[in-house]
């Protein structure tokens, strides 16, 4: 690095918002240099400890949880924790249940919205414009304040205690932030493709099934993995509605298990780190996509 | 709200346009017909308009596609919002008939001790996180932003905690906190700082920063991310401007990063303030807003009145507790208008 000219070592390695005046010198620059790295690396290693040491816990037996050294050694690692995770603690049932509820409300989330968004977009019909402005008025509303008349309404449904009662309140109360995403990727469609198949005599379903989903597919995307990630982390209305241990989703069957193995460390963190395998999954597969997801669904309220 | 979300996120620029305050996009209100004779519909979006029968039609197409949505939203949104409000002016157990009692709900809360801790939790944790999720991400975006080597390692090592749930992170964070084998206090020992040890989450001096501790690790990688996306549109030769004028790098910090990407830091605020107020996941899962209600937040604290049972005595305030949802929602409309009038007023000057 100090081979380069003060030029070069300002375009490429100089940190952009470190470089200073031509003046200073480069031992400055260096230690600046240094300063950024320490940060960093104290910032990374604060987040990724926690999970790690989760990790390592999660691999010892019932009894060697507490004591001993950081590390355990190799010849001590056993995943016993992780059977008894799933023969004693019930995460296989939160996994499934989970996955099943997360299913059908991306189906149904992406029926609704597609549709909603769709109509909002491109249809003057009366009173469009009233109605959007009430949709658009809810999102960011707290849950915690709709949650007792929507307790006592799914009663009343004699859906309390049901995953597709769970189902249903998940997809509703997606639908204002769902429906808003997806009318604004169909506005930015052109509607000359849509136009010109009308001229050809295209009914108006066959214009939106033909020509205009294909042309939001990413975007429909985009929202499936974000109501996958609300779904699958949503913890609030899911320990509200389910009661039973036998129907628990996975958020709240983690609650149960904490209240139930607070002091056996290892099944704990073993379903803990069984809890983040699908999301970290997900996230190696599809980065990009995740992070859209990830940043469209934080404007939900 | 017209939120700008950063760009280079692939779905922030649509969900701009989608934004709340876009009347000028509201279809059947934009002017100008045109290419009038070819068309059999004619449908909205790039600034049609209406005219023939058939136009009237084709405009009733849309309650077909809006249907399913506004038949849940009515249901499940429009419905209980309004029915929060009735029942927050009811004295009801939650079962048998409700008596009407006006405000009785909302000035009770000022003589309830429960309720101005948890009033008070809220605000706290509320301001806190929102200052420190915003400042602590910018910093470290910046620092990303600054061509390090193993760029990539750091960026996905800062995101991790974002992967986990606030439930999950909430469980790791107790175990973390634990006063004799959790991590935190191992260390103060193992670095002979044992007069420092201490039962963190049990302590009703330390719980609430403990709590925000856990709520800036699961979520600072998130907004880093956020922000990091902002600073790669940010144009270079502001900081070489800068730097020619003989900015600091603090100076540069504050006075290029800072001011470029002010409105990433608007909607970032915004989502932090929502979040903080509505704090449940955390709370619940690390000590149910104990130790004796000194960890209690509004939202903990409806949903002990609601569903827990013990906090009222033998008979759930469900009335009562509808009146802090009311409280909480009241919180969240302010938030968004000073948003709102935030960003208008930047819009003009």
């Amino acid at each position: 690095m100090a081979l380069l000219s003060g030029q070069a070592v300002d375009r490429l390695a100089v940190p952009r918002i470190l470089v200073g005046p031509k003046t200073r010198s480069h031992v400055k620059r260096r230690a600046a240099r240094c300063g950024v790295y320490v940060v960093l690396t104290v910032a990374a290693v604060l987040c990724v400890f926690p999970i790690l040491w989760v990790i390592l816990t999660s691999l010892r037996t019932a009894d060697s949880a507490f004591g001993g050294s950081f590390i355990p050694s190799w010849t001590e690692w056993t995943p016993i924790a992780y059977l008894h995770a799933f023969t004693q603690a019930g995460v296989g049932g939160g996994l499934v249940n989970s996955l099943l509820v997360t299913a059908c409300t991306i189906c149904l989330v992406l029926f609704v919205a597609v549709l909603g968004g769709y109509g909002f977009a491109r249809f003057a019909f009366r009173g469009v414009r009233l109605l959007y402005l009430l949709i658009v008025s809810t999102l960011m509303i707290p849950i915690a304040a709709i949650l007792i008349p929507l307790f006592l309404e799914i009663k009343t449904f004699h859906l309390l205690n049901s995953l597709p009662g769970l189902i249903l309140i998940y997809t509703a109360t997606s639908v204002p932030f769902a429906v808003i995403l997806m009318r604004g990727f169909f506005q930015r469609t052109p509607g000359e493709l849509a136009d010109a198949a009308r001229i050809d005599g295209a009914t108006e379903w066959a214009v939106f099934l033909q020509v205009m989903l294909p042309l939001v597919r990413p975007a429909i995307l985009t929202l499936a993995v974000f109501q996958f990630l609300f779904s699958w982390n949503e913890f609030l209305l899911a320990e509200t509605f389910l009661s039973s241990p036998s129907k628990l989703t996975l958020q709240p069957r983690i609650y149960a298990i904490v209240g139930m193995y607070s002091t056996n460390w290892p099944l704990l963190c073993a379903s803990l780190v069984i809890s983040m395998v699908p999301i970290v999954i997900l996230y190696a597969l599809i980065q990009r996509k995740f992070v859209a997801g990830l940043t469209a669904g934080a404007l939900r309220g | 709200m017209s939120v700008q979300l950063p760009t280079g996120a692939g779905v922030t620029r649509q969900m701009a346009t989608g934004g709340l305050s876009q009347p000028a996009g509201v279809p059947g209100h934009s002017a100008a017909p045109v290419k009038e004779s070819r068309r059999r519909f004619r449908v909205t979006g790039n600034g049609a308009a209406y005219a023939s029968s058939a136009d009237i039609r084709a405009r009733a197409m849309g309650y077909y596609f809006v249907f399913p949505a506004l038949a849940l939203f009515g249901l499940f949104i429009a419905y209980p919002l309004v029915r929060s409000v009735m029942i927050s002016l009811t004295q009801w157990p939650g079962f048998g008939p409700s008596k009407f009692v006006g405000f009785a709900n909302f000035s009770a809360m000022f003589s309830d001790p429960v309720f101005s801790t948890a009033f008070f939790n809220t605000i706290y944790f509320t301001v806190a996180t929102t200052i420190l999720q915003t400042a602590v991400p910018l910093v470290l975006a910046a620092l990303l932003n600054a061509r390090v080597r193993f760029g990539a390692v750091y960026r996905v090592a800062i995101f991790l905690p974002a992967l986990m749930s606030l439930v999950v992170s909430g469980a790791l964070w107790a175990l973390i906190y634990e006063p004799k084998f959790g991590i935190v206090d191992s260390f103060l020992d193992s670095i002979g700082l044992h007069a420092l040890a201490f039962a963190w989450i049990s302590n009703s001096a330390t719980v609430v920063p403990a709590l925000i501790v856990v709520s800036l690790w699961q979520s600072a990688g998130f907004f880093t991310l956020i922000f990091y996306a902002a600073l790669q549109d940010v144009d270079q030769s502001l900081y070489e401007a800068a730097s020619i004028d003989g900015a600091s790098a603090v100076g540069q910090f504050f006075h290029v990063t800072v001011p470029m990407v002010r409105t990433v830091t608007s909607v970032v605020v915004t989502l932090n303030l929502i979040n903080g107020l509505k704090i449940f996941d955390i709370i619940y899962v690390m000590t149910g807003g104990g130790p004796d209600h000194a960890s209690e937040s509004l939202s903990t604290y409806l949903y002990s009145l609601a569903f827990g049972g013990q906090v009222a005595g033998a008979v759930p305030a469900v009335g009562y507790a509808t009146a802090i949802g009311v409280v909480i929602l009241a919180f969240a409309v302010l938030v968004v208008i000073v948003q709102q009038f935030l960003a208008s007023r930047r819009r003009v000057l």
